[in-house]
């Protein structure tokens, strides 16, 4: 097959499905895009096996056909042209050749019908979202993702779908955060799928338009996201997620409101004395007072005060740094509420008066 | 400018066994396992070297080189008294003494060369009292970091004494074959060769972004050596880095499930002494031997601390899956923990489970 396209046509997509490509590859194919020219368009595919991505080319139509060719090194073949360059790509059998002016490339490909594509698709239900919504049900919640946890369900991220709203929920074991947002759909039974830690990752990169419309497709064993020029699939973590609603906490109880950007400097400085090992602080909540205590094993010590909206018994409570910040970074209020038991139970951490987005932190013993 | 010595005993286990039993002197010693199981060589002596016979060779194949060649059993008793026998002598010098293993250990004497003279002389008098006290000869090497001190040891072995001054560092370093380098062993040889790196000066020309997405963390410790640079200081109190345990099979073994079953039971004695010691790791390594002493390791780090042993268990069939053992024959099989942590001071702060 032969087209040309120009390199500004080429990178953008390109840099997009890049992420799909694995560096350590089980099989060789998985270092190769798969490029598909026939009449519906041209379309670039790389995948993982478990990540698919298609991005769908701006380009006039060369001769049909199909080829692949490396990924890594077509972008940076790409990204070292100079600006309006024109590329050239002519891919014979085991040769693919890419040409700009005076740049001539000669790459081997690999047989186009060995390239791994995701066909046994199910997809049941579909639901059109805007890909701000979606962004955000991802960024408030994908932090919290378990990494490489012998409990494979927690190393992904919860999506549930129901007639009425659209839930993502992620946890690790020691904390939690969900996000919902309302949202009529056409599903009756509430559905539950588990999207991989790494399609997690890349389908956030490829929001970046808050004003589309996307369709999220998901089936027993996978999801398709369609975006305008691109579509995201992705298999899904075969397992059940835990029972999240178990361990949110009462909203009720001891309730103390404070402002959130002072919290996280508080948190920010006290942090200074935490490392990679030792990342408890204690939070002292007292009579309209927050003292914030870190201490290391060098007997360092550090200790930050500010005022609160609270009326409660005094309450001693250890965190880990790490996953207070998390949340605050996740938070958009100017006033964060906390609402918590004793030190031995889980807290939740809210906007002031909005439900949306909610986080549960376990404690840390001292 | 520091002043490091690393004092390395001359065939450490085949000396002693020559020591103690006469009738070996002069003749070609191997101490490791039996030749008729398999067994490895773990010292050989300046005389079976001769033949091309070295440590970490299958005993049936120095045999092979040397039919005359005196197998012996190691006695890793005696050479464990010997050993804290030296480590005395090296720290009545002073008190920076990091042993490697039975038979080498680094020493810092930049503090004591004032009251005892230069560090070469503090070196020949460690030599000299070593000899007087157990018979046997130790190599040393001096220089102004761990790196050079090492492969000064090695120059002029046995009962030798080498010194790298800091004049002499760079220029030193330029010259040396890349697979001299401590700490570069046969794979990442081959693939600075593949780059074009053959010796010091070759290294020399990449910069340490250039290395970092070929190397890693290792990149820099590569960049400084080339420049003579090792900041590393002599570790006293040394602890632990890892815990494994590993073991070379009577028979190779070929079914995977076999394999797998091996590595769960060399997985418990890691689990057990983890136990003993207190310790918790977030590395797991898995290393295999095929039968034509190809050697691979998997490792994999989780994301917290391991608690129990499953928590190892659980992971050994996918890293036995990545080195690829399918349709070949495996000799030995290995399982390792590190990143170590000790128990107690985990145990400080105990994160609490929501689920």
């Amino acid at each position: 097959m032969q087209l040309s396209i120009a390199r500004e046509n080429l990178l953008k997509p390109l840099q997009q499905i890049i992420g799909a490509v694995e560096r350590r590859q089980t099989m060789p194919a998985l270092s190769n895009l798969l490029i598909r020219s026939n009449d519906q368009g041209l379309t670039l595919t790389a995948t993982d096996l478990e990540v698919e991505l298609v991005a769908t080319l701006n380009t006039e139509l060369g001769e049909t056909g199909d080829a692949t060719i490396p990924a890594r090194k077509l972008l940076d073949i790409c990204r070292s042209l100079p600006d309006q360059a024109q590329i050239m790509i002519n891919s014979s059998n085991e040769k693919t050749v890419v040409s700009s002016g005076r740049s001539r490339f000669t790459l081997s490909s690999l047989p186009a019908e060995d390239f791994p594509i995701i066909d046994d698709l199910e997809l049941d239900v579909s639901v059109v979202i805007s890909e701000g919504d979606l962004r955000s049900l991802i960024e408030k919640t994908a932090f919290a993702m378990a990494q490489q946890d012998v409990r494979y369900y927690l190393n992904g991220l919860l999506l549930e779908v129901d007639a009425e709203y659209i839930k993502t929920v992620a946890t690790d074991g020691h904390r939690l955060a969900l996000s919902e947002i309302k949202h009529k759909t056409d599903v009756d039974e509430v559905r539950q799928i588990i999207v991989p830690r790494k399609g997690v990752q890349e389908l956030q990169r490829l929001l970046t338009n808050d004003d589309n419309q996307v369709t999220v497709a998901l089936g027993k064993n996978h999801i398709r996201v369609t975006l305008p020029n691109l579509q995201f699939t992705s298999k899904l973590i075969d397992g059940r997620f835990p029972e999240y609603q178990r361990v949110l906490p009462e909203e009720e109880g001891n309730t103390a409101k404070m402002d959130k950007l002072h919290l996280k400097q508080a948190l920010t400085r006290a942090s200074i004395l935490s490392n990679e090992k030792y990342k408890g602080i204690r939070l002292i909540i007292d009579d309209n007072k927050l003292v914030v205590q870190a201490n290391n094993p060098e007997h360092e010590e550090a200790e930050d005060e500010m005022e609160i909206d609270y009326q409660g018994e005094r309450l001693e409570v250890g965190f880990n740094v790490v996953y207070l910040l998390d949340v605050l970074n996740a938070l958009e209020s100017e006033e964060v509420e906390v609402i918590i038991k004793d030190a031995n139970s889980s807290a939740l951490i809210v906007s002031s008066g909005k439900l949306e987005s909610r986080y549960v932190v376990m404690p840390m013993r001292l | 400018m520091r002043q490091i010595i690393h004092i390395d005993m001359d065939a450490f286990y085949a000396s002693v066994e020559q020591r103690d039993f006469p009738q070996y002197r002069n003749k070609p010693v191997v101490v490791g396992g039996d030749p008729a199981i398999r067994g490895v060589v773990a010292t050989c002596s300046y005389e079976a070297r001769t033949f091309g016979i070295h440590s970490a060779m299958a005993c049936s194949q120095a045999l092979r080189l040397c039919s005359q060649a005196i197998f012996v059993r190691p006695r890793f008793e005696v050479y464990r008294q010997i050993s804290q026998q030296i480590r005395d002598i090296m720290f009545s010098y002073t008190d920076v003494v990091e042993p490697l293993s039975l038979d080498e250990a680094y020493l810092d004497v930049t503090q004591c060369n004032r009251t005892f003279g230069s560090p070469t002389l503090i070196a020949k008098a460690i030599q000299k009292d070593i000899q007087f006290k157990t018979g046997l000869t130790a190599s040393a090497g001096i220089s102004y970091n761990k790196f050079l001190a090492k492969i000064a040891s090695d120059l002029d072995k046995p009962n030798g004494l080498t010194l790298i001054t800091e004049k002499q560092g760079p220029n030193f370093v330029q010259q040396l074959p890349i697979g001299k380098f401590y700490g570069i062993g046969p794979a990442t040889q081959e693939k600075m060769q593949c780059m074009g790196i053959y010796t010091g000066d070759d290294l020399l020309a990449w910069s340490l972004d250039e290395l970092k997405p070929l190397f890693g963390k290792a990149s820099l410790y590569y960049y400084n050596a080339a420049r003579g640079l090792d900041d590393r200081e002599v570790e006293s109190h040394r602890q632990r880095k890892s815990i494994g345990s590993e073991k070379t099979f009577d028979e190779d073994l070929k079914d995977p499930k076999e394999m797998l079953e091996k590595l769960h039971q060399l997985a418990a004695e890691v689990w057990q002494e983890m136990q003993q010691k207190e310790v918790t790791a977030r590395t797991i390594t898995v290393k295999v031997k095929f039968d034509d002493f190809v050697q691979v390791t998997r490792a994999k780090t989780v994301s917290r601390n391991i608690n129990e042993v499953v928590e190892i268990t659980v992971h050994l069939q996918e890293l036995l899956h990545k080195a690829e053992i399918e349709g070949r024959r495996v000799r030995l099989l290995g399982v390792t923990v590190s990143n170590l942590d000790m128990l107690n001071s985990v145990k400080k702060e105990q994160q609490l489970f929501l689920l």
